[in-house]
Parts: structure tokens; C-alpha cells; sequence
């Protein structure tokens, strides 16, 4: 196991990062060096420098500390999103899956249709019903997770369902709730387990986008995605307020996919 | 031959049939879907776009409330506007904007065009980079070139488009002064745009077309081909290409509801009026009524392409012909490939 996972550099360093990432969520002022929401009205718009590594912007805060301090909000919402897809999913899949007939194909025919529009759209109308803020941008991108999680969950059950322990639990007299929760569930868990890993990186992106458009936490919080969008007007002069944190998120993303591709089993 | 005219006649609508229906069903349910979703979550739709609008000098008036819930459909029951809403937008009505007063379906159509353009020439960026770099893949004599040639591409899709875009317009708008950073008055403007929207649109058909290509690549008749001494480029372009023709156009299908979508974070980096823009606008105005009108042109536009893309199958592979859920079980596959 060890060895395998050191034959590939690149999974490590994958790795590293989602170590990291989390530790910033979890402790980060262990990592900032300066206050996220106060800055130096003299430090405005440093360039990056050994003081200041991401530079300053314009009300002289120091960037790298609000990056450090904007992950708890970007990766908690990509993950509060990430776990509405998964709950509401695998519900409708697992009881569509389970009751069957008449109630699946109408199930399925909504959730066909859930797929097919485009998951950003989906995710601006339901922030455009329920209003601004990182928790219906969650439950937005999570709305647009859920068909691929419905679809696969329910796939599962049906070719669990006919299972011999199912059958033999039946016989047995289980009552079906106990067998829908202690044995096609369990079973059936894995690939969803292997896409939810899958779509947190989606959700990262997703999420990003949404507060970069202006729908997540309100200003002086330090979003991922706002913060983005807030050095859009310095670009010309000051590159770095957008380009640094855009950059942190693309190694983000790209680190979160790779380790949820050797989830899912593949090398 | 009456008869025979006639059973092709019969064929030929038991192909159409269920693909019309499926057509009309599809627009019918994201409109379902979209009016659930914007009526049915917390708040009342009026309120919010009036807060949005005039802070604190929203009108409380019950009276006066009434007067403009009626000038923009949203008076009577859930079920009455449902309906009324639903046979307005058959009649091409799209209702009146709640922040703008304006047509829905003027601002739509107005938007439409600038949209239009960058979508579609981000498309053709996308292929004609794809089929490209397949084809060095293809041709490639090292394996290692080969991997790298399959395997960078699809990193594609994790590139948020802000980022990208805006790192294009620092270099070749603010650095090299080359091209226009926003706007859409001058006709280089469309540039960078399309470029941004091609990357995570180019990487997933990308993904479907190399896939399709390898796969051609190992059959028996490409081997044949080889051993009767055709150059790799023929090869390619006569026998890999064609096979590979039918799972990218089901993907080219597909794609275009990833477009619409990504068309709301391009525009607004390149601060370009359009379909995504609007979008993004009514969401910070809480305007309901474009946003559902909006919802209700994209899922029109989606479905006829993928209308014309169901029939296009019949038209390039003649054993598709007879089988009704071919472009079903397609779409379903090629999708397969790209959640993966």
C-alpha cells in the first residue's frame, strides 16, 4: 500500500495540498500572518514580498492572511453543497430504487431533466428564489449535484435489491425498512461514496464562481471567488489580488480531483 | 411501391414520434422544475426584487402591492400562474421584467446575438484544438508523448473560467495591449471570451472524442487499414474520424447546456451584455420573471439541438435507423465518459 502510493509523486503532492487546505479551514491562524478585515491604510496595493506574500490590497489588507482565512467559508460551502447532493440523492434514489414501477420511471424522468439543465443554471435559480448568503449557494450547486447522486444511487439499489442476503433477509421476516438501512444501503454506498469524492472538486469550482458573481458571503468576509472578483478592478495595475487567489483554487481543485480519481480506483 | 413509400412513410414516424415528444416534454419539465424552484423556496418572489430595487422606499401598500402584481403575473394562486405563465410563454409571452420593466422577451433577444457569437466560436476552438491534438496523440511514436498529449487536456475542466479569463486579459489586454479587456462594440472583443469559454468545453468533448478515437484505434478494421499500407493520416481522416463522428456529435449536444452555463461567469469577467449576463443581473435584482424566461429559452435551444442531433444519427449511421432509443442510450453513455 505505502509503496504504491510512493511510486506516484503526483499523488502525494495531491495529497500535501488537501492536507494543507483542510489544515487552513481548520486552524488558520495558525497560518495567517496579519489580520483578514483590518488593513494598513499606508500598505495599499503592495506587490507580493517576504512581508507580504500575496501583496496587499486596496484597503491594504494583506492577502495571503484573507486567502488563509477564506478557505473555512469556500471549502465548508463546496462541502455543506456536496452533502445536500448526497442526502437528497441518494434519498430519492434509494426509495425510487427500492418502491419501484410507476414510482421510479416518473422519478427518474424528473431527475433526467434535473440532469439536463445546465447545473449553474439550476444553482442561480435557486439562489435567485431563496436569496444570497454561502448556505443557498450551497443548497443551489448541491441541487445541481443531486440527479448524478439519484441517478447512481438507485442504479445500485436495483442490482441490489435482487441480491440473495436481501432475499434471505425477506424470508427471514425483516421488516423492509431494516433492510433498506442494514443491507441495500450498505451495499450500494460505495460508488456513491467514489462521486461524492468526484464532486467535491466541482464543488469547489462552483461554489467559487457563485461568490465570485457576487451571491456568496456578503464584502468584508474573504471568499475564494470574492476575493477574485475584488481585485478585478486592480487588474491592470495590480495582477496579483486576482490572479493569486484564482490560482490557489485552481490548485485546490486540481489536487481534490486527483485524489477522488484514486478514490473512485483508478491509478 | 405505394406500399413501399408508405411503410417508409410509417418508419420514419415511428423515428420522429417519441423524439418530438420527448422534445416538447423536456421544455415542459424544466419549466415545471424552474417555476417550482422559484415559487415554492422561501420569500415571495415580488418582495425581493422591490427590496433589491428600492431599499428602503419599498412600497408597503397592500394596494398598490396588488397593482404590481399584476403588472408583472405575479397576482392570483400558485396554479393560476402556473398556468397562465405556461400558455403566455407557448404564445411566445415572456412576461415583463420586475427590475427593469421591460419585455423579458425583448431583453432575451436583444442578449441573444452577442452570446451566440462566443458560444459558437468557443465550440469550434474547442473541436478543432481537440481533433488536433487526438490526431498528434495518435500519430505519437513515444508512449510518454502520448500520455501527456491524453492526459493534460482534460485538466481543462478544473480551470474556473474567472481565472482563466482574467489571467488572459492581464496578459494580452493590460500586458500587450493586443486586445480589448470588455465591451462588445469592437469586433476583437470576442476573442478572449470564446478562448475562455473553449478551455472547459473544448476539455470535455476532448475527453469523449480521444476516447472514441483509442478505441477505433485498436479495432479490427483500423488494423486492416494499416496492414494494407494506408498512411496514418488516411487512416485518420477516413476511417478513425468517421467512427468516432457519432459519439461527438452526441457530446456537441450535450455541451451546449454547459455553455449556457458557463456563459454567466465569461460575461461577466469580460463585462459582455448576453444571455449569461442577464442572467446573473436578474439573480442580483431577484428578478423571477427573467430568470425563468431565460431558463425557458435555454431548455428551447438545448432540446432542438438535441433534437437535430437525435436525427442527425439516422442520417450519418444507417444502423441507428431502426433502433428507437438510440439517442438516449448515446447521450447516456457519452455523459457516462465525462462524469468520469
Amino acid at each position: 500500500m505505502i509503496r504504491r502510493v510512493l511510486s506516484r509523486p503526483g499523488m502525494i503532492v495531491a495529497a500535501l495540498i488537501v492536507f494543507v487546505a483542510v489544515a487552513l479551514m481548520l486552524a488558520p491562524n495558525l497560518f495567517a500572518t496579519y489580520d483578514p478585515l483590518t488593513g494598513e491604510a499606508g500598505d495599499r496595493l503592495l506587490p507580493p514580498s517576504p512581508e507580504h506574500w500575496f501583496g496587499t490590497d486596496h484597503l491594504g489588507r494583506d492577502l495571503y492572511s484573507r486567502v488563509v482565512h477564506g478557505a473555512f467559508l469556500s471549502l465548508a460551502t463546496a462541502g455543506l453543497a456536496v452533502l445536500v447532493g448526497v442526502v437528497i440523492g441518494a434519498l430519492v434514489g434509494l426509495l425510487s430504487g427500492f418502491i419501484g414501477g410507476a414510482v421510479d420511471f416518473v422519478t427518474m424522468r424528473v431527475v433526467d431533466v434535473v440532469i439536463a439543465v445546465p447545473s449553474v443554471l439550476l444553482s442561480l435559480i435557486v439562489v435567485a428564489g431563496l436569496g444570497f448568503g454561502p448556505v443557498s449557494v450551497a443548497i443551489g450547486v448541491g441541487l445541481g449535484a443531486a440527479g448524478s447522486f439519484a441517478r447512481v444511487t438507485r442504479s445500485q439499489v436495483v442490482r441490489v435489491r435482487n441480491a440473495e442476503y436481501v432475499e434471505a433477509a425477506r424470508t427471514l421476516g425483516v421488516r423492509w425498512p431494516a433492510i433498506l438501512t442494514r443491507h441495500v444501503f450498505p451495499n450500494s454506498a460505495r460508488p456513491v461514496i467514489a462521486l461524492a469524492a468526484l464532486e467535491i472538486g466541482t464543488a469547489v469550482l462552483a461554489v467559487s464562481a457563485l461568490s465570485f458573481l457576487g451571491f456568496g458571503a456578503p464584502p468584508p468576509a474573504p471568499e475564494w471567488g470574492a476575493l477574485v472578483s475584488a481585485g478585478r478592478d486592480y487588474l491592470a495595475t495590480a495582477w496579483w489580488l486576482s490572479v493569486l487567489p484564482g490560482a490557489v483554487i485552481l490548485i485546490v481543485v486540481l489536487a481534490v480531483n486527483r485524489l477522488a480519481r484514486a478514490i473512485g480506483g483508478e491509478k | 411501391m405505394a406500399s413501399n413509400s408508405s411503410a417508409r412513410g410509417t418508419r420514419i414516424a415511428r423515428f420522429l414520434i417519441p423524439r418530438v415528444f420527448q422534445f416538447a416534454f423536456v421544455i415542459w419539465a424544466t419549466y415545471t422544475v424552474a417555476f417550482l424552484l422559484l415559487n415554492l423556496l422561501p420569500g415571495d418572489p415580488l418582495i425581493a426584487a422591490l427590496s433589491v430595487k428600492g431599499g428602503d422606499a419599498t412600497p408597503t401598500d397592500p394596494e398598490a402591492l396588488r397593482e404590481l402584481r399584476a403588472r408583472y403575473g405575479l397576482d392570483g394562486t400558485l396554479g393560476e400562474r402556473y398556468l397562465g405563465n405556461g400558455i403566455a410563454a407557448l404564445t411566445g409571452d415572456l412576461g415583463v421584467s420586475i427590475a427593469t420593466g421591460q419585455g423579458v422577451g425583448d431583453m432575451i433577444a436583444r442578449a441573444l446575438p452577442n452570446t451566440v457569437v462566443i458560444a459558437v466560436l468557443a465550440l469550434l476552438i474547442g473541436v478543432v484544438t481537440s481533433v488536433l491534438l487526438t490526431f498528434a496523440a495518435y500519430v505519437a511514436k513515444w508512449d510518454w508523448a502520448r500520455t501527456t498529449l491524453l492526459q493534460i487536456p482534460p485538466l481543462g475542466v478544473a480551470v474556473p473560467a474567472f481565472f482563466s479569463g482574467l489571467v488572459l486579459v492581464s496578459i494580452f489586454a493590460y500586458g500587450l495591449g493586443w486586445l480589448p479587456s470588455s465591451g462588445v462594440r469592437n469586433p476583437l472583443s470576442v476573442v478572449l471570451p470564446s478562448i475562455t469559454l473553449a478551455m472547459p468545453v473544448g476539455a470535455i468533448f476532448f475527453q469523449v472524442f480521444s476516447a472514441a478515437v483509442l478505441e477505433a484505434r485498436a479495432s479490427g478494421y483500423v488494423f486492416t487499414a494499416t496492414a494494407k499500407g494506408l498512411p496514418p493520416r488516411t487512416v485518420f481522416l477516413r476511417h478513425v474520424l468517421r467512427n468516432a463522428l457519432m459519439p461527438s456529435i452526441t457530446i456537441l449536444g450535450l455541451l451546449i447546456g454547459y455553455l449556457a452555463g458557463g456563459t454567466a461567469v465569461v460575461e461577466s469577467v469580460f463585462s459582455r451584455d448576453g444571455i449569461g449576463r442577464l442572467t446573473v443581473d436578474a439573480v442580483l435584482a431577484r428578478d423571477a420573471n427573467v430568470v425563468l424566461g431565460v431558463v425557458l429559452v435555454v431548455a428551447v435551444v438545448y432540446s432542438i439541438v438535441n433534437l437535430v442531433v437525435d436525427l442527425s444519427y439516422g442520417v450519418i449511421d444507417p444502423r441507428s435507423r431502426a433502433r428507437l432509443s438510440a439517442g438516449a442510450v448515446r447521450r447516456a453513455r457519452a455523459k457516462a465518459v465525462v462524469e468520469r
